[in-house]
């Protein structure tokens, strides 16, 4: 069966504009138009099913969308782009609540289970400098997911837990609820994937010493990477790794501990 | 991790095999190639309809137990790849078998009331759960019973949530059904007894009275 077929519309008009005129998939249910129009007498079936292909349109925007969505989707990427929707939702949430608890009289820091990554000790934004664009935040979302799905975050989770982390000598994930340029967000991305690497696994036989590289993140985000990926994806994060390309700066990329790296950071590491 | 046992999951009508195969799953999903596990499900709840109305919390739960595990989805991602081939063909599938029809019915909107994401209902199925149902409310599936019991069954456990999600979409159902139970002649009797109860389960705000409750089951055994 072609799905194009059953899903294209010939005309292009949207779906408001063909609400109201003529036979549309429940008229042969309802006496008036959606304008209040009496309708005419019922075409019968099969050609109520025909007129109901032909006039569904392709693409329109439904409340929950954000913008024109085309009707053939992988419901498959549906699924995961609306979970990392609603989890990027509820970290902006938690992210508010945590800001207005801060800004109140008490200054009570109460450390919820929610995601460090959000958390500013000493530099809460001030109210309006929250981001809150909903491409951004998915976009930044994706390249945190990408920098937590390494075996070398899985471990330095295992090995500090959050309340030890201390700040300047352990990796920090960049608030995304921040505002910062797209340059200074990429580049803090970068600073902490490199920063992370200090935790990856001791290296195997064979593997070779690669050098450090610069990758433009942002560009990653948009189109396959055709790396060899590490199969075993494996962290603590809430966001599952979606099917595009999983970045693999892990365990064969980068033997020992970059010690350049701790300079940078400013602190010994323990 | 939870004890699974045989019984939460209604996996008896498999052959030995393959039961272990989905204990296995459930228990550790990343050893075991989930292509495979969820074709099996899908194939089984295909043609078993006690199995089509239950499959999801099987699904539901390797779907938790490989996020935790290792971050994964791969195995919810199979599953809506071939649900969704499954839907596309839906009508190709009503014209072979009404058994195979609503089957697949059955395990799309037990799939929907299973795979929440972040506790909400999956948004992308919300449309092709209406598309079936509302294929099920059409005059010439009226006028099987197999069909309307299907409908029934599905709105009993669904309805409510998929009105949330779409005021409209239910109405339209509704007219349908309210047009099908006063103007459609070749409806069966039990046909029609389930179209008013289902009229009056809605208009109880997805809850039966007392009153109805007693009238449509008073010969129902607990």
């Amino acid at each position: 069966m072609s799905t194009n077929q059953k899903y294209t519309s010939e005309n292009d008009s949207k779906h408001d504009e063909n609400r109201n005129k003529g036979p549309s998939r429940w008229s042969s249910c309802r006496k008036r138009g959606a304008d209040g129009s009496l309708r005419r007498s019922h075409p019968n079936e099969e050609e109520n099913k025909d007129q109901r292909c032909s006039q569904r349109p392709e693409r329109f925007t439904t409340p929950e969308s954000e913008g024109p969505v085309s009707r053939v989707k992988n419901w498959g990427d549906e699924v995961e782009a609306e979970e990392m929707r609603s989890n990027v939702h509820r970290d902006m949430h938690r992210y508010r609540r945590r800001i207005l608890a801060a800004d109140s009289p008490q200054r009570d820091r109460k450390i919820s289970s929610g995601s460090s990554e959000s958390r500013d000790s000493k530099d809460s934004p001030a109210k309006g400098d929250v981001e809150t664009d909903e491409t951004t935040l998915m976009r930044r979302q994706k390249q945190i997911t990408y920098g937590k799905n390494t075996l070398a975050y899985d471990r330095y989770m295992k090995e500090v837990p959050k309340h030890m982390r201390q700040p300047g000598v352990h990796p920090r994930t960049p608030n995304k609820f921040k505002k910062y340029s797209r340059r200074s967000w990429d580049q803090q991305i970068k600073l902490w994937r490199v920063s992370l690497h200090a935790w990856d696994p001791p290296a195997e036989e064979g593997s070779e010493l690669e050098q450090i590289e610069e990758i433009d993140l942002g560009e990653i985000m948009d189109f396959d990477f055709d790396v060899e990926c590490s199969a075993d994806t494996e962290t603590a994060s809430q966001y599952p790794e979606s099917k595009g390309a999983s970045l693999s700066l892990q365990e064969d990329s980068f033997t020992g501990t970059p010690k350049k790296m701790m300079k940078i950071e400013d602190a010994e590491m323990a | 991790m939870e004890n699974s046992s045989k019984d939460d999951y209604k996996i008896q009508s498999f052959d030995i095999e393959t039961q272990t195969l989905l204990k296995t799953a459930l228990n550790d999903p990343g050893s075991v190639d989930l292509e495979k596990v969820c074709s099996v499900i899908v194939e089984q709840s295909l043609k078993d309809q006690i199995f089509s109305r239950e499959a999801g919390r099987i699904c539901y739960s390797i779907v938790q137990t490989e996020a935790k595990q290792n971050n994964g989805s791969s195995f919810r991602r199979h599953l809506l790849t071939r649900l969704q081939q499954e839907f596309i063909a839906r009508e190709e599938t009503r014209r072979r078998s009404t058994q195979d029809w609503v089957c697949l019915v059955s395990f799309i909107c037990n799939i929907f009331d299973y795979l929440k994401v972040n506790n909400m209902p999956m948004l992308a199925l919300v449309q092709p759960v209406y598309d079936c149902l509302l294929r099920l409310a059409q005059p010439d599936a009226l006028k099987n019973e197999v069909e309307v019991d299907c409908l029934v069954l599905q709105l009993h456990r669904i309805g409510d949530q998929l009105e949330k999600m779409n005021m409209e979409r239910m109405d339209e159902m509704f007219y349908l059904l309210r047009d099908g139970f006063l103007l459609q002649e070749d409806l069966s009797s039990m046909g029609r007894l389930l179209l008013l109860e289902i009229l009056e389960f809605r208009a109880g705000g997805w809850n039966l009275s007392d009153t109805a409750q007693k009238y449509y089951y008073s010969e129902v055994t607990d």
